[in-house]
């Protein structure tokens, strides 16, 4: 699990352009939406879909079920460990 | 003297022609269904496609079935000259020490070809022309030709969506300044693989009949087509008249729409305060109404600010036609043309429960007497216009134009010319702060810093209109876009290089900076581009429509493109060019 959420967390911060972010302001459990957190909007959502199938083969096909599976590294991960196709 | 449009042409999902297209619009039949002739491998998608070959729209204009002429062109020059022959000017007389104009809206311009193309003319120098053939520019300026136009001064448009409708509105504009006698104005887009895909990503198309204002609505189909009309000041009281327009920006997000709908909220606002009418004078809405969820529900909270409790019918008829993007302003158009003239409403095709955020559509009204349509065309980026179409010219704008007073005055102007270090570092985060710029191409960067350092020195913090000139728009992200397409397939394509694709990218991402809700265009007409948006610069200030204006012009290279150039034994185009100038009014 320790494994996916760091290899998400460069993935992601490749796809959404984030090389500014520092690994460590940007932990597991940081929302990704949102003001408290780091800002992502539903461009995001949608890059992190691509993202999902491109690496794991998850195919997601109505963003909407996304929102609740976006909501942090640690969400998106648990749903990875349980969907992945590779 | 009004704006009279004395002349129309269609060519779209429901009909090759006027007659066909009212046929479709009172049997409440749609031209949606599976895909015949774009080369795709979404097959599950729905699309209004024109119902014709390439070969055979060829053969209807009378040129050689082997010359690669894009279908953007063939549709536009086909539905142009059907506008001349119905406005009853035959060409060798009506241009007779006439000056005429075509403007055309469009986005995907010559794309249909060049992704069909694009693999074998990097190995193939004989293929290079088709490439010369690529820009919007070009592709209005072909059509003029086959259309039998030649000499006519042609322009091109570019607001994603709204692009027709702001062709539309440019022509009126230049009528009323008198820059021109007779405008053949509209938009034209032919179904590509790269937009489908672009949309695709977006995850907007649905995959059965799109449902506009619908409970259950899940998203869009994409069409084609292409409509014209013809457009000329007339003294006469009656007939068909632009009697109002406006063109707004929502200055919110590039593809997503304010939930008050504010762009769209101006629009119709300013529309109808030009046409001297109010609310309860419009008898139909020719709604947007794409079927996704945002524009729906955002354009319907517009409606309601605008029209309160009394909203008369409204209806998509994207539920015929499919969402004809650059074209949509223009068909719609000549859609509530053919409903004014025949005494019906069209029906909102695919309706069933209604959605507590949206407005109720109507199903279709028969024997109903119009006076005044509302009809609205919405864009990526929020360019939002709106038209009025009118059977009486009316008393004109409301608003007092002070046309002797004012003279333009350049107040500053600011240049990047190559990706220097301004583009990262320093300068960069002192116009840019680093949540901004990530997702920002070379070309954004550039146009930004540049109209932020222009603005800055004007001493303006938010104009009131931003006019971008660009020859070939946004070629690093297209370029990607349409790479990833050909190389890796049409799956996994990413949504944010198609945003960013669009020729209205740099206008809207600068008018979302400076909060500009005001007018908001984009020029592409090649080399003339700036010039055509200095025109507009001048044409706003002198009429009183505003008193500062961001102009910019603004266009990259990328390697491949440079060796095209290269390949063609042409001057090889500037990695970067961006200079920004700001316009204002002064009293004399």
């Amino acid at each position: 699990m320790e494994q996916l959420i760091n290899d998400l967390k460069l993935q992601i911060k490749e796809a959404l352009h984030l090389e500014e972010l520092s690994l460590e302001d940007f932990d597991e459990n940081t929302p990704l939406f949102g003001e408290d957190g780091i800002g992502l909007d539903s461009i995001d959502i949608l890059e992190i879909v691509v993202l999902m199938e491109k690496e794991y083969g998850i195919r997601m096909s109505k963003p909407k079920e996304g929102k609740a599976i976006f909501q942090s590294i640690k969400t998106i991960a648990e749903y990875v460990q349980e969907n992945r196709k590779k | 003297m009004g704006i009279a449009v004395t002349g129309l042409g269609i060519i779209c999902a429901i009909g090759n022609d006027a007659a066909s297209v009212l046929g479709s619009l009172k049997a409440k039949q749609t031209g949606i269904g599976p895909m015949r002739y774009l080369q795709s491998n979404h097959k599950e998608l729905p699309v209004g496609e024109v119902k014709l070959s390439n070969e055979e729209m060829k053969q209807m204009l009378g040129v050689d079935a082997n010359a690669v002429i894009s279908r953007t062109v063939l549709m536009g020059a086909i539905a142009i000259r059907q506008a001349l022959d119905n406005s009853n000017l035959t060409n060798s007389k009506f241009k007779e020490g006439k000056r005429v104009v075509v403007i055309s809206g469009t986005t995907v311009g010559g794309m249909d070809i060049t992704e069909q193309y694009f693999m074998q003319i990097k190995e193939d120098n004989a293929l290079l022309p088709i490439l010369e053939k690529h820009d919007c520019g070009s592709s209005t300026r072909e059509m003029a030709d086959l259309a039998g136009l030649n000499d006519a001064e042609v322009c091109t448009v570019s607001t994603a969506c709204s692009s027709a409708v702001n062709a539309i509105i440019l022509g009126a504009e230049m009528l009323q300044n008198n820059e021109a006698d007779i405008v053949i104005a509209g938009g034209t887009e032919a179904l590509s693989r790269f937009h489908l895909n672009g949309f695709n990503s977006l995850m907007v198309l649905d995959k059965e009949c799109c449902r506009p204002f619908d409970k259950d609505r899940a998203g869009l189909n994409l069409g084609e087509g292409a409509a014209f009309i013809v457009l000329q000041k007339r003294p006469e009281s009656e007939g068909i008249f632009i009697r109002g327009y406006a063109n707004r920006c929502d200055a919110f997000h590039q593809t997503a729409s304010s939930e008050n709908g504010e762009g769209a909220y101006l629009a119709m606002s300013k529309t109808l305060q030009m046409a001297g009418l109010r609310p309860q004078d419009i008898q139909y809405i020719n709604a947007h109404g794409t079927g996704t969820p945002n524009n729906d529900s955002s354009e319907s909270a517009a409606i309601r600010r605008v029209f309160g409790r009394d909203i008369p019918p409204v209806s998509s008829t994207k539920g015929f036609t499919g969402h004809t993007t650059s074209a949509s302003g223009s068909i719609e158009t000549v859609i509530c043309i053919l409903a004014l003239q025949n005494r019906f409403v069209p029906a909102n095709l695919g309706w069933r429960e209604q959605d507590e955020a949206c407005i109720t559509p109507t199903q279709g009204i028969d024997n109903i007497s119009l006076e005044n349509i509302l009809c609205n065309s919405f864009g990526f980026g929020g360019n939002d216009s709106a038209l009025v179409i009118s059977k009486e010219q009316g008393a004109g704008s409301e608003e007092q134009e002070d046309k002797s007073i004012n003279f333009l005055v350049q107040r500053a102007e600011a240049t990047i010319l190559s990706p220097s270090g301004e583009l990262d570092g320093g300068t960069l985060r002192k116009y840019i702060s680093s949540g901004e710029a990530r997702r920002m191409t070379r070309l954004m960067k550039a146009a930004t810093i540049t109209s932020l350092k222009a603005l800055q020195e004007a001493g303006v913090e938010s104009p009131d209109a931003i006019i971008t000139a660009t020859a070939y728009g946004m070629l690093e992200t297209s370029e990607k876009f349409l790479i990833d397409m050909l190389e890796n397939g049409e799956e996994t394509l990413s949504p944010t290089l198609f945003m960013q694709s669009t020729h209205n990218t740099l206008s809207s991402a600068i008018a979302i900076r400076t909060k500009c809700h005001g007018y908001n265009m984009t020029y592409t007409q090649g080399k003339d581009s700036l010039d055509w948006a200095l025109r507009d610069a001048r044409r706003l200030i002198a009429s009183g429509k505003a008193k500062t204006v961001l102009v910019g012009s603004h266009d990259e290279a990328t390697p491949t493109f440079q060796e095209f150039f290269r390949r063609m034994g042409k001057p090889v185009p500037p990695m970067l060019y961006s200079k920004s100038i700001v316009l204002t009014a002064v009293k004399r």
